[in-house]
């Protein structure tokens, strides 16, 4: 059981790193981005390559890659999302998977579409009396109670994360006011691309890599947005490890059954608490 | 919001003869069994278009009730009855039955949030019957299915399909017509356009919109019969998530809301993703790009430049007559 | 300072002012009244860039300025108060000010000095959360966030709407003050408060400007006015 709520964690944490830049653009731009996970996947395909480049030493590649994307991820934002504000919902739809359809098969004419299997960069594992853990499951965890205490940080002390707070409820009135609101929206969305880019870093090695892994993903990000509240980061804190566990919890009796676990939790709540969107 | 006028009997015949001969001259080259499957999808992409078009509602788990007919219809044919029509009815059925008990949930909101929820029920069905429903469905290995003669018709045989299915084409077109032109489907429009006036109007939307998501999840159970009987074979694929893709590209490039518009959009996503592999390899980035020339360009689809066309050309010819300038309301 | 010429806006294919045409001078106050939906706000809200006009000019300083974004506006020094009353209200007082201040680069002690000028209560609850001020002192608050960095035009929307009596007397002292340091174009529908500061005085209907009163005479004919609003 304790392996179960260690997996529940670690999921959680993935989720939640992937989740809080979906939860911010929708929050601040009210664009559904579907193109979300594109930065998450480019962020292993990046790693793989910056491995090779860097001889395995993990940390150095997985900040490398991570940094690759922000220029990309710039591109989106200046290109597609920011003609996107106020649109209807389908054409953020379909101009957002027309940018995930090209990235993938970029990935795929790049990189070929048959998967990379990678070892974890902390092999070691941690004994606790009559357990044995993983230490790199536990690494992750704490770099997401980290990032938890720093957006709380940024939000409340920096005046960036002020205007942002601000704009989240009333973007007129802080654009009134003199603040180029749309220059902030975009830190946010290169930052949430960040995120899920470090998310897909430091997921790959326990996980599978194939070209198509970030729309497996994305539907389980918008269910953590949803249950947690769109734009509501606190929010989306808890609803990532909250489904995190549901799909430890879920995997353990039925194997097959964690996303669709997610899925009705997310049925459920939508029943009860529609989004006005 | 213009009414439509109301169309002459002979109008929706032409409109239906132009749309039989159209069918029936790409089967000469590109062959009935795969003019046959362009025809199922563009059956489902009118069901689809009935949420999006019409009601103005994008949903991303359509592909559930397309899904439930196949099944519906293919473990018919496969544990009690092997008749094809019969079938089909029962592939309605469920796709209606389904549609009718989630639609009163679903139909209660809006947005992104229908959107999304009508995504998690497509992907628990395709769970349900990859899954625990083993046992009846068969999981990821599927069910064949074959039915058998009835009456005159062959199941078997691929010009027998493809004439059903074209027959079905139509009819759906003709009964999609009547729908919208009526004065419910009137009002669904008008439950597009600003739904709390429809609702100060003293309309049911709740009613009607409930209405249009059963139909729509009925026609979509039609397709997924008729692709049953086709394909002889389902499995869980027929119901993927992902795939509900095409129907909204389909109906975004032909142009949502027009039916005619819905069922070019269907041909041509069909031949693109048909043909276009052969020619280029790099074919899903192709795609992507031209998705986005058309959401920045090109918003009223295939089917709106068509009737803007059409429009400006009846205005040069009639202008004799004195046409006046419409203003802007 | 602010020149109108047959300004058209829209909203998508309504067409909701029609030519309007106008000029305010340095140091004015003016008033438009009218009926809910002559478009009166959409008015304002095409002169501060939040509504892009389909034709027409706005000329501020002598410069055209229509079709400019209202960040860009506020930092030439026109600011806009909506009518919804909306503040940032998971923020302090004094965050809220702080935005202001930040866009313009005023220092924050400056800025919350100015605002606390206008209603030294303020001083007690800075550090409160902006979302449990009460309606009178929202208002308050969004007229002393748009004072910050001095802007030269106030464009307020209907600011006693919703108001207690008492608050709207605060309010209206307020506004006096402030004659000589901006000028302003008011929405309202409170004709006392009209009466006691404006120079101006313009009525709209159905998008158009149709009277422009520039007598304080005849301003002070409240029962009169009153059929226009």
């Amino acid at each position: 059981m304790i392996y179960t709520i260690l997996y529940g964690f670690t999921i959680g944490a993935i989720l939640y790193f992937i989740s809080v830049g979906l939860s911010l653009t929708f929050g601040t731009m009210r664009v559904i981005n579907f193109a979300h996970t594109l930065t998450y996947t480019l962020g292993v395909y990046f790693l793989i390559t910056t491995l090779a480049w860097f001889k395995g030493y993990f940390i150095v590649a997985a900040l490398v890659s991570i940094m690759a994307v922000i220029p990309i991820s710039y591109v989106i934002e200046r290109f597609v999302i920011r003609r996107l504000y106020g649109e209807s919902l389908d054409y953020t739809f379909i101009a957002t998977f027309a940018i995930t359809l090209i990235g993938v098969d970029l990935i795929k004419w790049i990189w070929g579409v048959s998967p990379y299997p990678l070892s974890e960069p902390v092999a070691t594992q941690l004994t606790l009396g009559s357990f044995t853990f993983p230490i790199y499951r536990i690494i992750i965890f704490g770099i997401a109670i980290l990032l938890f205490l720093g957006l709380e940080l940024l939000f409340s002390r920096t005046v960036m994360g002020k205007i942002i707070i601000a704009a989240l409820e009333d973007e007129e009135g802080v654009r009134c006011l003199g603040v180029k609101v749309s220059k902030y929206f975009a830190l946010v969305f290169i930052l949430g691309s960040l995120l899920a880019a470090m998310g897909g870093v430091l997921y790959a090695p326990i996980s599978s890599v194939q070209p198509y892994m970030g729309l497996s993903v994305l539907l389980l990000a918008f269910a953590v947005v949803i249950v947690g509240g769109m734009g509501n980061l606190r929010g989306t804190f808890f609803s990532a490890f909250g489904l995190g566990m549901v799909m430890a919890i879920t995997a353990r009796y039925w194997s097959q059954g964690a996303e669709a676990m997610v899925f009705i939790v997310m049925a459920i709540v939508l029943i009860f608490k529609p989004i006005d969107a | 919001m213009a009414l439509p006028s109301r169309p002459w009997f002979g109008e929706n015949l032409f409109g239906l003869a132009v749309v039989a001969a159209g069918f029936l001259a790409i089967a000469y080259p590109l062959s009935a069994h795969r003019v046959t499957d362009f025809m199922i999808f563009c059956i489902f992409a009118l069901s689809f278009d009935l949420l999006y078009g019409y009601m103005g509602r994008l949903s991303f788990g359509h592909l559930l009730y397309l899904g439930t007919g196949a099944y519906a219809a293919g473990l018919f044919i496969r544990y009690i009855d092997r008749d094809p029509f019969l079938a089909c009815l029962v592939g309605i059925l469920a796709a209606a039955l389904l549609g009718l008990l989630l639609g009163l949930i679903i139909v209660r909101t809006t947005g992104a949030c229908f959107a999304l929820i009508n995504l998690a029920f497509n992907s628990i069905g395709f769970f349900l019957v990859l899954s625990p429903l083993r046992g009846v469905t068969n999981g990821e290995d599927g069910i064949s299915v074959r039915a058998a003669k009835a009456w005159f018709f062959n199941p078997a045989n691929k010009i027998h399909m493809y004439f059903l299915v074209l027959a079905c084409l139509l009819a759906v077109l003709y009964l999609l017509k009547k729908m919208t032109t009526s004065p419910g489907g009137i009002l669904v429009r008008s439950i597009k356009e600003n739904e709390e006036r429809a609702r100060f109007l003293g309309y049911n939307t709740y009613l009607f919109k409930w209405l249009t998501f059963t139909n729509a999840a009925a026609l979509a159970g039609l397709a997924g019969a008729l692709h049953a009987l086709n394909y002889k074979y389902v499995n869980p694929n027929v119901m993927d998530a992902n795939a509900n893709v095409g129907v909204v590209f389909a109906c975004l490039i032909g142009g949502a809301g027009k039916l005619y518009g819905a069922l070019l959009g269907g041909l041509v996503y069909m031949i693109i993703s048909n043909f276009l592999p052969i020619y280029i390899q790099r074919w899903e980035m192709f795609l992507g790009i031209i998705l986005l020339i058309i959401v920045f360009r090109f918003d009223k689809g295939i089917w709106g430049y068509v009737e803007t066309g059409w429009a400006y050309l009846k205005q040069r010819c009639g202008n004799r007559e004195g046409l006046e300038e419409t203003t802007e309301p | 300072m602010l020149e109108v010429n047959n300004l058209n806006a829209a909203y998508g294919h309504a067409r909701v002012l029609h030519d309007i045409s106008f000029g305010l001078e340095a140091g004015q106050t003016a008033f438009i009244i009218g009926r809910n939906g002559a478009g009166k706000t959409t008015l304002l809200k095409t002169i501060t860039g939040l509504l892009k006009p389909v034709s027409g000019s706005i000329r501020y300083e002598d410069q055209d300025i229509s079709g400019f974004p209202p960040e860009e506006l506020a930092l030439r020094g026109i600011r806009f108060v909506a009518q919804e009353k909306k503040v940032f209200s998971q923020l302090t007082v004094k965050e809220n000010i702080q935005i202001a201040a930040h866009a313009v680069g005023e220092p924050l002690d400056q800025a919350v000095a100015k605002v606390t000028g206008l209603y030294p209560k303020f001083e007690t609850f800075l550090n409160a959360k902006a979302g449990s001020l009460s309606g009178g002192q929202r208002q308050i608050l969004l007229v002393g966030r748009a004072l910050v960095g001095s802007p030269k035009l106030l464009l307020i929307d209907e600011p006693t709407q919703g108001l207690a009596a008492i608050v709207i007397q605060d309010i209206g002292r307020i506004l006096k003050r402030l004659k000589d340091q901006v000028s302003a174009l008011i929405v309202e529908q409170n004709l006392s408060m009209v009466k006691s500061l404006a120079d101006r005085l313009f009525i709209m209907k159905e998008g158009k400007i149709t009277k422009e009163i520039n007598d304080r005479a005849q301003m002070a004919d409240t029962r009169g006015l009153e059929e226009y609003v």
